[in-house]
């Protein structure tokens, strides 16, 4: 019999710890392969292109070729039914010739036809021209390496802009393109060098946006011939004399393609909306590719660099996944995501805390244990309420009611401390030393409630007349007009009270379980010594119970962290990098949830949500591991609670 | 009874308990207990488990007021100061009447922070003062030889007895008038136990001391006098070589030779 009873016992041993042993595995495995998941669908981002020459060319892409515009004539659409054409004539004088065809409401077509010539005097011979692809600017690069800048916006008349000295070296241009959407101007010139240029605004030059570098692209070593700007995105071909060519990304930098057809090229066309390269030699010989470029706009600087982007004064983080138009230079730094996760877990780790910290200290150490019976299931009931009914309270009632009443607030940050300070410190003769003092012992706080809310009633009182004198009558004007503060309504404090909310009760919670289990016999001792309960809590409670207070405080941030729901709602979702407790802001969880609905499957955009979804995961992973660790550390040097 | 052994003796007492009655709630712990505790002596408490011994211990430094439902009727006196009712200064009472508990309790803390604890909450944070201190109070406790190189480290890491006499040099750092053991060594290993008998004698020539213990051998080899408590009352209080060689109660004997308790 006892034999037995032993084997069994044994056995079961056994069974449990190889059960035990299993779920855990099997959480590891699930984790991992989550990971591995989101991964999967994010790494394409990062395959490098590959183009595969075509064996043979179909006939509506040999077509294309005739379009190929870029030698001494150029003529574009301008506006709605207008042509414009320019031609470089010999002496550096440039011939413009602009027709109209106008419809009168019944119909008749009525031409008109303007022509003129660009005499302005120049620093360097022409040796090459660009009609921008709208027919509104018109470049000009010179044998001396200076740029000239016209503007054919007007009818019949083209006004000199600029002429800027480009290089110093005063090497020679030799080829010229604007990218997609008309902005950027591609610049190749006789050392081989690529370079991007765009009118921004410089200091000292008032209004006036002038031509400045912006990218370096890869180019060659040999003078560029030739610049093909692709249909498609910001990527643009380079051509040397022997055929060599390059696809170069313009926003990332990036060397896409190397290609060689293997004799100069003549002419060239992009077909099938950029996914073709088609060149012909002088022999009329063609070669073409078949380019697989997914996701050219992506490379490390993008996502997580300051980038200049088009239309910008200077390199920036920007989020900006998509536009009203397709030409649109795509912005997807991570930066701005990471930043507002970080600030939104920020603001609300100030607020709760704090507050869940001090009340697990008080409800643990100070309250009467009948009370204490009620108070943390109540707690704990907070944190059951669904988050996307914290998010709702915080969006459509929080916000508008702090919007209103935001001087009453700032006020009540200065009242209630204050209030407290005073109610205490009147109370203090009071405490222990009466009976009406010691009867309150352990429901001090109930005492305080009514402090609290007459401190909110006085704010609120105050803040009308105040507001009033001091900031003629309204607080929010004042701070934009002398501060030069921005208000938003969905503003960081709303979310550092909302997320803050959801995130006490885990943190309370857990710190009181904690501080409560720190033996009574350590309290007893430190009273015995001739401490205040205070001192006892402050000195020997608190840091007994360090390691399970700082895994409270980390697995609130962890949950703030991830938390998507409530800074959906609360944050305004405007990507911003702004300190101010008075903006808005956009964390990585709730990005995903905003754009994934809207990403084209399998895109760009598509697959950069899911990259940050990865980094969410990396960076909940790190945090979580690092709280580990630093709380063993602190195990050892402090108490086991 | 007691009063006979107060009066043999010349020295004055310093803790004098008048009609005491403790009640928790509605049951009544300690019931009409009266006795003296002389200065450098040693009092041992004794008595079966929830005869109220430790209870009246910790009225002596207020530690009862910890419990919520506790009621205390009569009178403690810490010479001739009454120590019992709202206007007492708990703190400093505390400050003057130190305690060494059953369990080693020493802080998670370095062995040198344990001791200038006392020092520190008092505001006392002068380098030389706490050094002094430390060295004082741990010689005290007869313990400065193993730990002097180690005293920047955990308090954890000692063994039962050292940590009890970290306890005991904890409680000496303050100074107290009174030092009071709540079965100091019943925790620890025999040879513990003996360096702590040892200790407490080295003690009372500057501190009074109340101890409590279960252990009858214990009280006969440190203690001056003894009180022997039952079912909340005092049977019987005096020198301890009396009580434990010629006690006057029948229930004393029956307890001593280990009839019942």
């Amino acid at each position: 019999m006892a034999p037995n009873i032993v084997d069994k016992s044994l056995r079961n041993d056994r069974i449990a710890a190889w059960l035990i042993k299993s779920g855990g595995l099997f959480v590891i495995v699930v984790v991992i392969g989550i990971l591995l998941l989101i991964g999967q669908v994010a790494l394409p981002l990062f395959y490098s292109p590959k183009a595969e020459q075509l064996e043979k060319i179909p006939s509506e892409l040999a077509e294309l070729l005739e379009s190929d515009n870029s030698a001494k004539i150029q003529s574009r659409k301008q506006g709605e039914n207008g042509k414009i054409t320019v031609q470089l004539l010999p002496g550096d004088r440039i011939s413009v010739h602009q027709q109209l065809v106008e419809q009168d409401l019944l119909g008749n077509e009525k031409a008109s036809e303007k022509k003129y010539l660009l005499e302005d005097k120049l620093p360097g011979a022409i040796t090459a021209l660009w009609l921008g692809r709208r027919g509104q600017s018109l470049y000009a690069g010179t044998d001396n390496g200076w740029l000239i800048r016209w503007d054919l916006a007007e009818e019949g008349e083209g006004r000199l802009i600029e002429k800027v000295e480009a290089f110093k070296d005063h090497r020679k241009i030799t080829a010229l393109a604007t990218l997609l959407g008309d902005y950027s101007l591609a610049v190749g010139d006789s050392t081989g060098q690529v370079t991007s240029w765009m009118p921004v605004k410089t200091p000292g030059t008032g209004e006036d946006k002038r031509l400045a570098q912006i990218h370096r692209l890869p180019g060659f070593t040999e003078p560029v011939v030739h610049l093909l700007a692709s249909p498609r995105d910001k990527s643009l071909a380079v051509f040397n004399a022997d055929g060599d060519i390059r696809i170069v990304h313009l926003t990332t930098e990036r060397l896409l393609l190397e290609l060689k057809s293997g004799m100069p090229v003549k002419s060239s066309a992009f077909g099938d909306n950029g996914r073709k390269l088609l060149v012909s030699g002088a022999d009329g010989k063609m070669v073409a590719w078949n380019l697989d470029i997914p996701h050219p706009e992506v490379s490390l600087s993008t996502l997580f660099g300051k980038v200049w982007y088009e239309g910008y004064n200077k390199p920036e983080y920007v989020w900006q996944s998509s536009a009203a138009t397709d030409d649109f230079e795509a912005k997807i730094s991570l930066v701005p995501l990471i930043f507002g996760t970080f600030k939104a877990t920020l603001f609300a780790m100030l607020f709760a805390v704090p507050v869940a910290l001090l009340a697990a200290i008080y409800t643990s150490q100070f309250m009467a244990p009948a009370l204490k019976g009620r108070i943390k299931p109540a707690v704990e009931i907070m944190a059951a309420v669904p988050s996307v009914v914290v998010g709702f309270l915080a969006g459509l009632w929080l916000a508008p009611l702090m919007d209103k009443h935001l001087m009453a607030l700032f006020l009540s940050f200065i009242f209630v401390p204050l209030m407290l300070l005073i109610a205490i410190l009147a109370w203090r003769p009071f405490a222990e030393k009466t009976k009406v003092g010691r009867g309150m012992i352990g429901y001090e706080f109930f005492g305080l409630l009514p402090i609290v809310a007459l401190s909110f009633w006085l704010a609120g009182q105050v803040a009308i007349p105040l507001e009033a004198v001091l900031f003629a009558g309204d607080l929010k004007q004042w701070l934009y007009s002398s501060l030069g503060i921005r208000y938003d309504q969905r503003n960081s404090i709303v979310i550092a009270i909302s997320l803050g909310f959801a995130v006490i009760p885990i943190i309370f919670t857990i710190a009181e379980d904690a501080l409560s289990n720190v033996p009574r016999n350590l309290s007893a001792a430190s009273l015995a010594l001739g401490a205040s309960r205070w001192q006892t809590a402050w000195r020997v409670v608190l840091p007994s119970a360090l390691p399970g207070v700082f895994s409270a405080i980390m697995i609130g941030f962890g949950r703030a962290v991830g938390e998507t729901m409530i800074v959906l709602m609360a944050t305004g979702n405007t990507p911003i990098m702004s300190w101010s407790f008075l903006n808005g802001l956009r964390s990585l969880s709730a990005n995903i949830a905003v754009e994934i609905p809207e990403a084209p499957f399998n895109g760009t955009l598509y697959r950069t949500l899911f990259l940050s979804a990865v980094l969410l995961f990396l960076l909940t992973f790190v945090i979580n591991t690092a709280a580990e660790l630093l709380r063993q550390r602190f195990r050892k040097k402090y108490g086991r609670y | 009874m007691s009063q006979e052994s107060v009066q043999t003796n010349k020295q004055p007492a310093i803790l004098e308990v008048e009609d005491l009655n403790l009640y928790y709630g509605a049951a009544q712990a300690l019931k009409n207990v009266s006795l003296s505790m002389l200065r450098n002596h040693v009092t041992a408490f004794i008595g079966p488990s929830g005869c109220g011994k430790s209870t009246l211990l910790r009225c002596l430094n207020r530690m009862n007021d910890l419990i919520d439902s506790v009621r205390i009727e009569g009178s403690i006196k810490l010479d001739n100061q009454e120590i019992t009712g709202n206007a007492t200064d708990v703190i400093s009472l505390r400050r003057r009447v130190g305690m060494v508990f059953q369990q080693p309790n020493p802080f998670p803390k370095s062995i040198y922070e344990n001791i200038v604890y006392g020092l520190r909450i008092a505001g006392v944070n002068d380098k030389a003062t706490l050094d002094e201190t430390v060295e004082r109070s741990l010689k005290g406790a007869a313990i400065w030889n193993e730990v002097k190189d180690r005293l920047h480290e955990s308090a954890l890491g000692l063994s039962g007895g050292q940590a009890q006499r970290i306890c005991i040099a904890r409680a000496i750092a303050n100074a107290p008038d009174v030092l009071l053991m709540d079965e100091p060594a019943s925790a620890l290993d025999p040879l513990s136990t003996l360096k702590i008998e040892e200790l407490i004698d080295e003690l009372k020539e500057k501190y009074s001391i109340v101890i409590v213990t279960h252990n009858m051998q214990q009280a006969a080899r440190v203690s001056d006098s003894t009180a022997f408590f039952y079912l909340g009352e005092l049977i019987e209080m005096g020198n301890t070589k009396k009580i434990f060689t010629n006690p006057e109660k029948k229930q004393t004997e029956d307890y001593i030779t280990g009839r019942f308790g």
